[in-house]
């Protein structure tokens, strides 16, 4: 009988060495409160890419351990909340659908540029860091960009009282949030965006914002906002 | 009999527990600007400096000055940090917060802050900046285990330091108070012979008393 014991710990202990460490976290849709701010009087539309609604970021540390988040649909859902609270409307364009025939002042193309996240093994301090880098595009409603404006953000949520995965999800959330609030501060300022509205529809829209596809915003080929700035008024 | 017994239990007890734990040292110290003093409805809110500005205090030691603070007939009213937070989005994130008294005025014009800040009956913010750290440690433990039994032998030690100070800022006169700091050293200790007996100094726990105690008697008293 003790030496049925005895092998059975000892299988179980070989099982936990050679299975390696391997941590998978889901992100539910995160929620950011209303936020104190008037909300600028125009209508957009809001274009998200493909991975907003399913996102998935790994990370290997030292070949110790392997991280990986998914995100699902929170930055879709993160986007799309925070549009509601920023703007009078929010219509949300399929990547199918015209802009031209929207009705809308302007639209808007978030992506993600970059995700990163830190552990407590590789930051030797008890807390998981997440930065997050998205990049925002704005057209006016002939299809011409008016803005590309980096956000970079950062959280970071200690192990403290809670377990790992918590922890690496409220960083996220709590980058998410630092994002939320570094746009509702700045975007209009960096993107002239609240102009827009003034602009006179032309009578035939010649043009269709194009569709920015995944590999198109990791080239990165514009990298500082406001680099077209928006034609006067005609 | 008895009861001389059950005293002289009492007493062994207390005293056991005296020499299970660490050694620990404090210093706590306010320097006053202003005047202070709280009117009854009148509540508090304790928020860590950003972390985006490197401040590491610990969520677990916000809590335990909240509930410091709020505790007995003399507790303040304290509005929970997150709630606060929330309540006042995105004015009072790690990006955004006021760093200076002087950027209060400008946050108060912002649409709602003021009126949300009322609502809460808000008069004091206290910023709480610092950590507890490991700053030294030594000795040596070993373990074993056979089919036989196990036990450890040795002795090992380690020191932590709490360092923390208090920013008092008061929502009315929109200008600091002061600030309260409190320094805690603990060392603890493990000795082990077979059975490891850990004297552990609560350093934290003690910062966070010291510090409340402090704290109260500083937003409590009418002096300039």
């Amino acid at each position: 009988m003790t030496a049925k014991i005895r092998n059975a710990l000892t299988s179980l202990l070989l099982a936990a060495i050679t299975a390696g460490c391997a941590s998978n976290v889901t992100l539910p849709p995160p929620t950011i409160p209303v936020p104190l701010m008037e909300k600028i009087p125009i209508t957009v539309g809001l274009r998200m890419p493909k991975n907003f609604y399913s996102f998935v970021h790994q990370e290997e540390t030292y070949g110790r351990d392997e991280w990986s988040i998914d995100l699902g649909n929170s930055n879709a859902a993160f986007f799309t909340q925070l549009f509601g609270f920023m703007f009078n409307d929010v219509k949300l364009l399929k990547v199918a659908d015209d802009p031209a025939l929207m009705n809308i002042d302007a639209l808007v193309e978030p992506s993600i540029d970059a995700f990163e996240f830190s552990t407590p093994s590789q930051s030797r301090a008890d807390a998981f860091a997440v930065w997050v880098r998205y990049r925002i595009k704005v057209f006016d409603r002939d299809g011409n960009q008016v803005a590309n404006w980096p956000v970079s953000a950062y959280g970071k949520s200690s192990t403290e009282g809670i377990n790992d995965s918590e922890s690496l999800q409220r960083a996220a959330v709590l980058a998410m949030r630092d994002a939320a609030a570094l746009m509702i501060m700045k975007l209009d300022a960096e993107t002239g965006i609240s102009a827009l509205a003034a602009r006179e529809s032309p009578a035939v829209m010649p043009a269709v914002a194009p569709v920015t596809t995944d590999d198109e915003s990791d080239t990165g080929i514009q990298t500082t906002a406001m680099e077209d700035e928006p034609d006067d008024a005609s | 009999m008895t009861r001389v017994k059950r005293l002289t239990g009492m007493l062994g007890l207390a005293l056991l527990g005296m020499a299970l734990s660490g050694c620990i040292t404090s210093r706590v110290e306010d320097a006053r600007i202003g005047s202070t003093g709280i009117e009854d409805g009148e509540s508090v809110v304790i928020m860590a400096k950003s972390y985006h500005l490197g401040n590491e205090t610990e969520e677990k030691y916000i809590s335990c000055v909240e509930d410091a603070l709020a505790r007995g007939k003399d507790g303040l009213k304290i509005i929970p940090h997150r709630q606060f937070v929330d309540s006042l989005f995105p004015w009072f994130e790690p990006r955004t917060a006021p760093a200076e008294t002087k950027n209060l005025p400008r946050l108060m014009q912002r649409p709602g802050v003021a009126d949300r800040i009322a609502e809460q009956r808000v008069r004091y913010i206290i910023w709480l900046d610092g950590d507890t750290e490991r700053v030294a440690g030594g000795g040596s433990l070993s373990c074993a285990a056979g089919p036989g039994g196990g036990g450890c032998f040795g002795f090992a030690w380690w020191q932590n330091d709490a360092d923390y100070n208090a920013s008092v800022w008061d929502l009315q006169n929109m200008e600091s108070d002061g600030t309260v700091s409190t320094d805690v050293s603990g060392t603890s200790f493990l000795p082990a012979l077979v059975i490891p007996v850990p004297l552990i100094a609560r350093t934290q726990s003690k910062a966070c008393k010291a510090l409340a105690t402090q704290l109260h008697a500083f937003i409590t008293s009418e002096n300039a």
